[in-house]
């Protein structure tokens, strides 16, 4: 026997630029901010034709550029209202100055991201530079690997980023292309499971002339501090309040992620792969091959990467031998020389008594996928570290070596 | 969907013969969104200012204070002089943090989650936010006609980074990146961008006006008509900055009067609904342009040919207005008949104050 809400769910087949789309809808957004560029436009083009055929009640606004849009999100949550909008590659880097106000002054504001890569030269591929980019100005921050998992995020993003606890904004990243363009099936919930997971927004301090209030006045320097660390608290204390949601989300829902860490054949691995996003579900397919040929590889995917769950890392990837870091995302000149993704494994793990060999991989650079053979590649890369028991090089550009 | 139709404020208009009144109106509210406390400097004409239009727009207001003076000067922290909401917001973010403000209201009346007349939505930017870097939010915000009133307040500089040239700076006018030397005489040597006009020109269905502090009941009445009309409205405002302009202070009022006789800020209304503009504000005097300069350090430095390229600008203003020229400001327009406003010397000593 079904219930009426199992009744009212439907399955519908859509990429992830529509599933961002219709996450927004089922969250009865009050203002949206839209600015055209590619792979994300795609979402607010739904979300006009939602509007426009009456579905969603919500101020569309076409803005004038990336940091109007994100300004237009800032004063509209500042204002009491929910608020989406959404970016990718060099426009979220136009937006920047906008992220640390937005956090600063506690507006869960939540954005959606197709990475793409930054310029030059003008390349329509996902890298995840675009979003890793913002990630220490405060706001939550995660990657979902298919459009399901997208949809879901979006719809958690709002309940924890509101939560009293915590106040944040949201970045729900999703692989341009890999997520935002293929089309796979994603159950839409009944409106009434939305309703009981996502109360509606209120903020404590608004803009509302019954109430006034100050927003973001000019301080002195000792008074930075205290508000600088209520920040950064804030953020810590979101740890609790993100898993807290994940089990209320799996209850109403039925589909339980764990917040952190996707863990894929690691029960015996040896080595393992650490990646974000997209990337995963090729990954998954290539390890399942190696392992049918007796390679003990698996995969741990990050999930969240802002608070980034130190100590679930380092008690995931303690239990390995060598890890490899797939990066997809430019980190010129750092720990590495290669992402920004290896350091912090390397960081997680060094309070760990049994330290795993990392290094890293440039792979998926571009918007490339990464193919079957290179998963091979990388996997014998990892092997001969782990009979060496060192590691030669922290950075291999796969595709460029031998 | 079941939608709340959203009911808007309608203010009065002040009946006053004389639009530059100074005296105790019996007509404006007693209540002050805008109040002492704040850090500004004496005779700040940005601060006159604000008091002034908030106290037009009354209580159910909401204030957006892009980076500037009037965020700077005025906002400490637990100590802000706003009686009514305020948010600052990036000196870039003027019209499009305002333009979010104004939607989340739009749409939280309609969908029931807040109740009450929708507020009056003011953004005050310096011209630096409001003639640079904020220009695109604001045209942006215009552009879409959100129901709010963008104010610039115009005290042609960047005041609060210690005096900077912005495009709004008068040409002659000396600041910290306009300063005379030999090579430059006359400090910065480009006109003023048009602001008012090409946001009027640019977004013909907004109200745009100019005003000035020197006459407060044509400044308020202009508030309250950039507030009761429906959509968005653009408000361009003379406020003298003793610290960059450098006079004394109790002369804020004096200049904002000066500039409009001499012609050099030019007092109009455009009028959406007839797609025109509106001439007919006269002030009582008209005066040659170094009666308003003399006052100032600022133009300390200036030289006749200087002074006469400014009187040709202004008579161009006062055609502009259609004003026939009266024979001595055509006179004042050469640089035969005029004489230098100080040696370079005292200019220098004048710059080093700034």
């Amino acid at each position: 026997m079904t219930t009426v809400a199992e009744r009212k769910k439907k399955t519908v087949r859509m990429n992830g630029c529509v599933a961002s789309a219709q996450a927004a809808k089922y969250a009865d957004v009050d203002v949206i901010a839209a600015y055209p560029i590619r792979p994300y436009t795609a979402t607010m083009m739904a979300l006009a034709q939602m509007v426009a055929n009456g579905e969603l009640d919500a101020e569309y606004i076409v803005a004038d550029s990336e940091h109007s849009q994100l300004s237009i999100a800032h004063g509209a949550s500042s204002s009491g209202a929910r608020v989406f909008t959404g970016s990718s590659g060099v426009g979220v880097q136009f937006a920047y100055e906008l992220y640390s106000p937005i956090s600063g002054s506690r507006m869960p504001v939540q954005m959606m991201i197709a990475d793409r890569t930054l310029d030059p030269p003008g390349d329509f591929g996902s890298e995840h530079t675009d979003a890793l980019s913002t990630r220490d100005m405060g706001w939550l921050m995660g990657w979902s690997c298919d459009a399901q998992e997208a949809f879901d995020n979006h719809l958690m993003g709002y309940r924890i980023g509101e939560d009293r606890r915590v106040l944040l904004p949201q970045m729900v990243c999703q692989d341009g292309f890999f997520v935002s363009h293929i089309t796979s099936d994603v159950e839409l919930p009944d409106p009434g499971q939305v309703n009981e997971f996502l109360p509606p927004y209120k903020h404590p301090y608004p803009l509302d002339p019954r109430h006034p209030v100050s927003h973001g006045p000019q301080i002195m320097p000792e008074q930075g501090p205290p508000l600088q660390l209520e920040r950064a608290r804030a953020m810590e204390e979101s740890m609790a309040v993100i898993e807290e949601v994940h089990d209320e989300f799996a209850k109403i829902f039925g589909r339980r992620y764990d917040p952190w860490v996707e863990e894929f054949m690691t029960d015996d691995a040896d080595v393992v792969f650490f990646l974000q996003g997209a990337h995963a579900v090729t990954a998954r397919f290539a390890i399942q091959h190696m392992r049918d040929r007796g390679l003990k590889v698996g995969l741990v995917r990050l999930r969240t990467i802002r608070p980034y769950p130190t100590d679930r890392v380092k008690e995931v990837l303690s239990k390995f031998k060598v890890v490899g870091v797939i990066e997809t995302n430019m980190g010129l000149g750092s720990v590495s020389s290669g992402g920004v993704l290896y350091a912090e494994a390397c960081a997680a793990l060094y309070e760990s008594a049994q330290r795993p060999l990392v290094f890293s991989f440039m792979a998926g650079m571009g918007g490339e996928a990464i193919v079957l053979k290179e998963f091979y590649w990388m996997t014998e890369k990892m092997m001969e570290v782990q009979r060496r028991g060192k590691i030669e090089k922290r950075t291999h550009w796969v595709g460029f070596e031998e | 969907m079941a939608t709340i139709e959203v009911q808007r404020q309608l203010l009065p208009i002040l009946n006053s013969p004389n639009q530059g009144a100074r005296f105790y109106n019996p007509e404006l509210p007693s209540s002050e969104p805008f109040v002492p406390g704040h850090r500004t400097c004496a005779g700040c004409g940005p601060s006159i200012q604000y008091r002034m239009t908030s106290k037009a727009a009354g209580d159910n207001t909401i204030l957006v204070g892009p980076t500037g003076c009037m965020y700077v000067a005025n906002s400490s922290y637990l100590c802000t002089p706003y009686n009514v909401p305020w948010a600052h917001t990036q000196i870039g973010s003027a019209g499009s943090f305002t333009a979010g403000v104004a939607a989340a209201y739009e749409a939280m009346i309609r969908k029931g989650k807040w109740k009450g007349a929708y507020p009056n939505i003011i953004c005050e930017a310096g011209d630096g936010s409001a003639s640079d870097i904020g220009l695109a939010s604001i045209s942006g915000a215009l552009y879409r006609n959100h129901d709010c009133l963008i104010i610039c307040y115009d005290n042609e500089q960047y005041a609060n980074t210690g005096i900077q040239a912005s495009s709004r700076t008068p040409y002659g006018g000396m600041t910290t990146f306009s300063p005379p030397g030999p090579l430059v005489p006359e400090g910065k040597k480009l006109y003023p961008k048009d602001l008012a006009r090409m946001m009027a020109a640019g977004h013909p269905h907004c109200y745009v006006a100019t005003a000035s502090v020197g006459y407060p009941i044509d400044l308020m009445n202009k508030v309250r008509k950039g507030l009761n009309h429906k959509g968005a409205a653009y408000l361009m405002v003379y406020t003298p900055c003793q610290k960059g302009f450098v006079y004394e202070t109790p002369r804020s009022i004096d200049l904002g009067r000066l500039v409009v006789e001499c012609g050099l800020y030019p007092i109009w209304e455009w009028h959406p609904e007839k797609r025109a503009f509106d001439y007919s504000f006269r002030p009582q005097n008209m005066r040659p342009v170094p009666e308003y300069l003399k006052l100032q350090g600022r133009f300390g430095h200036l030289h006749a040919e200087h002074i006469a390229n400014l009187q040709k600008f202004a008579n161009e203003q006062w055609r502009m207005m259609g004003v026939e020229l009266p024979e001595a400001l055509i006179q004042a327009a050469d640089a035969k008949n005029l004489i230098n406003m100080a040696s370079a010397a005292e200019a220098a000593a004048v710059a080093e104050t700034v």
